[in-house]
């Protein structure tokens, strides 16, 4: 039973590699533009735990905008990707200029918010 | 021109230069003794010769002479009053118990002294006052066991008591090694009067009660529930003295030799001029009365007053505190001096250290609360006027620019929010040109 679910699950870990494989090269960027994004943001809500959450604006700040840009990566992901048919009448360069537009305001943001 | 000017603007002044203790001349000071029987003035002169040469300008009248009055076109004439005069129905003239008790509230100050068969304009005085004589207009204070000898064996109502109230700022430093001698009428303290104060009381053994009758039902005050002769001071710094004995104020009681029953020692002369003296000195605001002065206030290390202070500044304050010694103004030395940091409540309650010359200051802290706070020195001893002196201050908060810049703590969120815009930057670089 328990050999069996391992394999299972070896087997399942196997087929998402092959599918990801698959993914296109810009895709894989974003994907680890948002993987960076979520670490940094990890990393700082583990300092705050050992050092105490004293200066909290620029907590919530440092937090929000690695936050903020993975949620942007993340749409731009979904504009951007061929095989997602919502998005099929937009075109990839008009979500890349949304997603600098967001970009610009979320960083705008954070800056006022952080001293 | 310029001095009628100056004439006309101190005409107002005059009534407040005139009436009550005067802070800055309390040397001459005016006394109306008002007396049943001139007779007194001789009889009672020891007294009133010591009053006399600590500068007091006594006027006697008799109580019932129809051209005595206390004050004449909205001022007050005298300073004090002494009334030796236990018998008088009405007085004379404009005074009444009101004006009696007017004299008082505008901070005057009274001496009473009651006897045997004391009218009920003297209760009625004294009632006010708060304290109440035994009701029985014949009854004396008698005492079987700390009575005087005598030559005669007489009926125990000439009282030795040496039971002080213990204050050396009421009866001075000095002890008095002599009992005082008593023969008059009791009174007790009205409960509900928190001013009044008992300065010679009755032994537990007195009573009081008619002398000349058989007791047939206890008495209605005994023991040291009693008090011979107790002080008041009143809310605006009046001081009242009561007494149940006119003679206790005499020359003979005063000159008199003294052993009280039951003890071996006999005194020359009886405790009773030096306890009078000093108990008139503490009436008539030779001692115990203070001053404060340059209350003062800033921050550590500067010298001007700000007109508001910061959460958090350290500041130094200071305040003068005199006691007036009969000619003189001295420096008051007490370590039990606090001042407040007062908004609704004492945020900061400091005793203040004192350089013996006079001089108060301490040193604390602004809490981290803003909003209007004030200096307050709330001080009220037993015998020593009430000082209360407040000085208001606005505390702010920090202003924008007075924050820290750049916290070493906060450098790891600056370094995030930072590396996610050059990552930014980055990834648009490498997004565009990946195709």
């Amino acid at each position: 039973m328990v050999k069996s679910t391992s394999k299972e699950a070896h087997a399942l870990f196997h087929s998402l590699r092959s599918a990801y494989a698959a993914t296109p090269t810009n895709l894989k960027i974003i994907d680890l533009y948002v993987v960076f994004s979520v670490f940094t943001a990890l990393i700082q809500v583990v300092y705050m735990a050992i050092v105490g959450s004293f200066p909290f604006n620029s907590f919530l700040s440092g937090v929000l905008s690695c936050i903020g840009t993975a949620v942007l990566a993340v749409c731009l992901r979904i504009q951007v990707n061929k095989e997602n048919k919502e998005f099929k009448d937009l075109p990839p360069e008009r979500a890349f200029a949304d997603f600098v537009l967001c970009n610009l305001v979320l960083h705008l943001v954070i800056m006022n918010f952080l001293g | 021109m310029s001095k009628l000017l100056i004439f006309l603007t101190l005409i107002p002044l005059l009534p407040i230069l005139t009436t009550s203790f005067s802070p800055e001349n309390p040397s001459s000071r005016r006394v109306l003794v008002l007396l049943d029987d001139l007779a007194l003035k001789s009889s009672h002169s020891v007294f009133f010769n010591s009053l006399q040469s600590r500068g007091f300008d006594l006027d006697f009248k008799l109580a019932d002479d129809p051209k005595i009055g206390l004050h004449r076109y909205g001022q007050y004439l005298y300073d004090a009053l002494i009334l030796f005069c236990p018998t008088t129905e009405r007085f004379g003239g404009s005074i009444d118990l009101a004006a009696i008790l007017d004299f008082v509230d505008s901070g005057h100050d009274l001496i009473i002294a009651a006897d045997s068969n004391a009218s009920d304009l003297i209760r009625e005085i004294a009632t006010e006052s708060g304290v109440d004589f035994d009701e029985d207009p014949a009854a004396l204070v008698i005492d079987h066991i700390s009575y005087a000898v005598s030559n005669t064996e007489g009926d125990h109502t000439l009282i030795a008591s040496d039971e002080y109230i213990k204050s050396d700022v009421i009866l001075g430093s000095k002890k008095i090694e002599a009992p005082v001698l008593f023969q008059g009428i009791g009174h007790s303290l009205n409960p509900s009067n928190s001013l009044v104060l008992k300065v010679l009381s009755a032994s537990p053994s007195a009573y009081s009660s008619n002398p000349k009758s058989k007791l047939s039902n206890p008495p209605s005050l005994t023991g040291s529930a009693i008090s011979l002769v107790s002080i008041v001071q009143a809310r605006n710094n009046a001081r009242i003295l009561i007494s149940g004995s006119l003679s206790m104020f005499s020359n003979r009681f005063f000159r008199s030799e003294v052993q009280k029953a039951g003890s071996p020692t006999k005194h020359e002369k009886s405790g009773n001029e030096q306890f009078l003296t000093e108990l008139s000195k503490w009436v008539f605001h030779e001692r115990g009365h203070l001053k404060a002065m340059n209350v003062r206030h800033h921050k550590a290390g500067e010298a001007d007053e700000p007109t508001i202070y910061r959460v958090n500044d350290d500041l130094e304050y200071s305040v003068e505190i005199y006691e007036w010694s009969g000619t003189s103004w001295e420096p008051y030395v007490a370590d039990d001096v606090q001042v407040q940091f007062y908004m609704m409540s004492p945020y900061v309650l400091k005793n203040l250290s004192t350089d013996k010359k006079g001089s108060y200051f301490t040193a604390f802290k602004v809490p981290d609360v803003y909003g209007v706070f004030q200096f307050k020195v709330e001080y009220r001893r037993l015998g020593y006027t009430s000082l209360s002196l407040s000085k208001q201050i606005p505390v702010r908060p920090f202003k924008h620019n007075e924050y820290e810049r750049f916290i070493p703590a906060a450098y790891p969120y600056y370094g995030a929010a930072f590396s996610m815009m050059t990552g930014f930057f980055i990834f648009t670089a490498v997004h565009l040109y990946s195709k």
